[in-house]
């Protein structure tokens, strides 16, 4: 008896690999519906700071994630990004990973036609720029120093999105979404030294990491990992792929908790037992 | 008598010109001037703002301030600002106590200069004024003042941060002179005494050592820690006839790795076992590295694996792969949210300052490891200002010492 | 040459170091400049230090299949790789998308690249779990306080848990999500405090060591 349950104890990974994957897949494929009640305090503050923002303001979306953490960030940029239009914001969208500029394009041949907001005019998209932190110094002063031209090689001082806007006094908002510590660069170098409001959008597995400052209010919100997706596509009411993954994130947590609940019952059992 | 008269009605009548050319292009109705306003170059800056001051309370809470300016090069008077009393409290300055002094009922605004008539010389002179509203109706207005703005030399209001700077750079100094080469205890860092064990064990099996440097840029700080430690590992590796194979994110890294890899090989006595391909580029991608680190540590299987410097989410695809193979595995970051995967995927993991320590560690040198000495008499006064500062704002706060809290707040705070 | 070699070099540090810092503290048009042209730089010598990487990586490679090195047919899929990006994005000049077309370099970048890149993410999620499984074991006290956050934390991010948890404890008026923001804003953000104190200043005294030459392995000491 105690052989097999420590046989069990020592199983091999592929095998929870393989249990993983079913409960991952199922409700990828056929949805169950789970309810989704909650929303936390840190989305509702970032949907708050982007919903007072007044319309007709230009607001920084810096999108820096790349393939690899679409499916947690996209759906959070997306349901940004339709929101902004929703309020009638001007989007200005700048990028540091070279991998997301791929990203960046799939979501405006998407989200601006379905309000009928034109390039140029609503948003602009800037192209990619290595070094984020020296780009972000840079910017303190002049905007159009690192960027003159956006990513079709127009002039960017005359685009009318750009309207007023010379540096980060002009920008009431930046909203940083990213797998990265670029959201830590926004803060640090750009948040607390220029006073710009910043919010942020992460993968749940970094979310933690951000307690510090938030609690701090030098984040002024946080969507965190697909659930805070799920959240925020609550809150701006349009539900997304966020909302769609949340039956798959909620059977794996409960995974996880089984396994660890488990791992240790045994553990307990083949000590006192 | 008949001629002081007539000086006075001289007088009234050139400030009534005055007042009546300086109102916006309109209104040349004659109202009263807002007394005590004044311009002077915004202090602390870049040189392009005004900082224009005036009392509050002469016409009621209901009243509006409008703000022109002139340039020589803009003509006219430009609409610069509107705003209500109360949201331009001179004590809304963000400016701390030593560098600001606002009186009490007084209004001031900060007027960049730049962001309205584009970028002006310093020393070129602005010309300004403030009008008074209510109901959309003139009612009072300031007589137009001209103040030259100027770049500063000096940011008093980070006073505070330079002197902290300043005791931190004499300490370091101090202990850098009177590093000594014995006597000084350094807590034992397990991580790093299985460093030789790990080299030990790979010279054993023939196999090789992986160190993977992270994706860290050379100006990260983890980065720099791991060039440190790579030395001191290859240093050994070469005395030991082991091989060992640095897979780079970053091309900058690189070139200093071969640089730091190449020296340890001299200094060991053996530039002959060195190769130029033991630091190599993989790729700039993060993921892409992970993938590529994974197939070359399953494929190779080697005996030791470092993982030193800056990791993201790679850290428990690096680590969980190695530990697969069976390596003996020597993790340190700085990432503490990495710090779990390490931790529960690698035999020893060194935790941010135990990285920072670990070059002093194991090179044994007197000056880095008294430099030390400084980064314990940081953590002293951070210890001490948070117990006492603390203390302080809570009796503060208890008693409504309201200048005591605002104080103690202000000192601690980044301008 | 030693000139060149040490005390050029170490000069260069130490005067970019201190007018970088002296930046902070002077806000005059000219150290904004200066500030300026220095990111400018960086950008500069970043760029070229990633041509030196490229061509490191493609002669390592090269000289693996030239040797027929173990597992040499991996390094011609670095150039494969690389041709099947790099040609494509060379046609389209870098669009990934030309009057509403997708370009060759847009098809590889959305359905090979993205794919690839997003596998790997993923991969973390079976390590996560399987990893969580080996290890998560109560062995010690400290053990027994770190699970029981844990499970605390899993729970709250499930709507079932939720509802477990308000069925079972609901009626003490603490809704796991104010035991949730408990636990990370005060203990976790207590902990994550200390340690970036401590790696700000280990971070400080870093800085100090480099810019006055004590610590100059990453230059190759002598």
């Amino acid at each position: 008896m105690k052989e097999n349950l420590l046989k069990f104890l020592k199983i091999d990974r592929r095998w929870i690999f393989l249990a993983l994957a079913v409960v991952l897949f199922i409700p990828i494929i056929k949805p169950i519906g789970l309810p989704n009640k909650t929303i936390s305090r840190d989305v509702q503050n970032a949907f708050d700071a982007l919903d007072k923002v007044p319309a007709g303001s230009f607001v920084l979306f810096s999108l820096d994630y790349d393939p690899s953490t679409r499916p947690e960030l996209h759906p959070q940029a997306e349901a940004a990004l339709r929101y902004a239009f929703k309020k009638n914001l001007r989007v200005g969208i700048v990028t540091y990973i070279a991998g997301s500029t791929g990203l960046i394009q799939q979501l405006i041949e998407k989200v601006p036609g379905e309000t009928g907001k034109v390039n140029g005019t609503d948003y602009v998209v800037y192209p990619y720029m290595a070094n984020a932190v020296a780009v972000m110094t840079q910017m303190a002063s002049d905007f159009y120093g690192i960027y003159d031209k956006d990513i079709d090689g127009r002039d960017a001082r005359s685009l009318p999105v750009m309207k007023g806007v010379r540096n980060y006094k002009d920008i009431p908002l930046i909203l940083s979404i990213t797998g990265t510590n670029i959201l830590d660069f926004w803060v640090a170098y750009v948040g607390d030294k220029y006073n710009v409001p910043v919010i942020g959008g992460v993968t749940a597995i970094s979310q933690p990491g951000y307690g510090p400052y938030l609690q701090t209010r030098q984040l002024k919100g946080l969507i965190g990992g697909m659930k805070g997706a799920a959240e925020f596509e609550s809150l701006v009411k349009e539900p997304g792929k966020g909302t769609s993954g949340i039956d798959a994130l909620n059977l794996a947590h409960i995974m996880v908790l089984l396994l660890i609940l488990t791992s240790n019952i045994i553990l307990l059992v083949v000590r006192y037992l | 008598m008949a001629k002081t008269k007539t000086l006075a009605v001289l007088i009234a009548f050139f400030l009534a010109a005055g007042a009546a050319s300086a109102a916006p292009a309109g209104k040349t109705a004659s109202v009263p001037a807002i007394a005590g306003f004044t311009a002077d170059d915004m202090p602390y800056d870049a040189g392009n703002a005004l900082l224009l001051r005036w009392p509050d309370g002469q016409y009621g809470a209901d009243t509006v301030y409008r703000v022109f300016l002139s340039t020589a090069a803009a003509g006219g008077w430009v609409h610069a600002d509107e705003f209500k009393a109360a949201d331009r409290e001179a004590k809304a300055i963000p400016l701390p106590f030593w560098a600001w002094e606002p009186l009490p009922g007084e209004l001031a605004v900060k007027l960049e200069i730049g962001a309205l008539v584009g970028e002006l010389k310093s020393g070129s002179d602005v010309k300004v004024k403030a009008a008074a509203y209510r109901n959309d109706k003139l009612i009072a207005e300031s007589l137009a003042v001209t103040a030259q703005i100027r770049g500063n030399w000096f940011r008093l209001d980070r006073l505070n941060n330079l002197i902290l700077l300043t005791v931190i750079v004499i300490a370091f100094f101090w202990a850098v002179s009177h590093a000594k080469r014995k006597g000084l205890f350094i807590r034992r860092i397990a991580g790093l005494d299985a460093i030789d064990e790990a080299i030990g064990r790979s010279t054993e099996m023939g196999k090789p050592i992986f160190y993977v440097p992270g994706i860290g840029q050379m100006s990260t700080i983890s980065t720099i820690a791991s060039t440190f430690i790579l030395g001191e590992v290859a240093k050994k590796v070469a005395a030991y006839d082991s091989q060992i194979k640095v897979p780079h994110y970053d091309p900058v890294v690189m070139t200093v790795a071969k640089e730091v890899v190449k020296q340890s090989y001299l200094e060991a006595g053996r530039p002959d076992s060195y190769r130029e391909d033991l630091n190599f580029f993989v790729s700039h991608d993060q993921f892409s590295y992970a993938a590529s680190v994974d197939g070359m540590i399953s494929r190779e299987k080697p005996a030791a694996i470092f993982f030193m410097g800056y990791f993201m989410a790679e850290s428990l695809l690096l680590a969980e792969v190695g530990s697969t193979t069976g390596a003996i595995q020597i993790a340190g970051t700085d990432v503490e949210h990495q710090l779990p995967f390490f931790f529960t995927a690698c035999d020893y993991t060194l935790i941010g300052e135990e990285l920072y320590a670990a070059g002093a560690y194991l090179s044994k040198e007197p000056m880095l490891v008294s430099a030390l000495k400084v980064q314990d008499l940081g953590k002293l006064v951070v210890m001490v200002s948070v117990a006492v500062g603390g203390v302080l704002v809570a009796v503060g706060a208890k008693m409504n010492w309201d200048n005591l809290v605002q104080v103690v707040l202000t000192l601690f705070k980044a301008y | 040459m030693k000139f060149i070699k040490n005390y050029l070099p170490l000069a260069m540090v130490m005067v970019v170091g201190l007018l970088m810092l002296a930046s902070y503290y002077i806000p005059h048009k000219h150290s904004v400049d200066y500030v300026e042209l220095m990111n400018k730089w960086e950008n500069i010598v970043f760029a070229f230090a990633f041509l030196l990487g490229l061509l490191s990586l493609f002669v390592s490679h090269y000289g693996k299949i030239r040797r027929r090195h173990d597992g040499w047919g991996y390094s011609i899929f670095v150039f494969v790789g690389f041709f099947i990006m790099v040609i494509p994005a060379l046609m389209s000049g870098g669009k990934q998308m030309i009057d509403g077309q997708v370009t060759g370099l847009g098809w590889s970048f959305r359905y090979v690249y993205n794919a690839l890149s997003a596998t790997m993410f993923a991969v973390l999620a079976f390590y996560i779990v399987s990893t969580a499984y080996r290890s998560f074991r109560i062995k010690s006290g400290q053990a027994l306080v770190l699970f029981i956050a844990a499970f605390i934390l899993i729970l709250g991010k499930v709507p079932l848990g939720q509802m477990a948890w308000e069925s079972v404890l609901g009626w003490t008026g603490y809704g796991i999500d104010r035991v949730i923001e408990w636990i990370m804003s005060v203990p976790a953000v207590a902990g994550k405090r200390g340690i970036m104190i401590g790696i700000a200043i280990g971070a400080i005294v870093t800085a100090l060591k480099i810019i006055f030459g004590i610590e100059r392995q990453y230059m190759g000491k002598d």
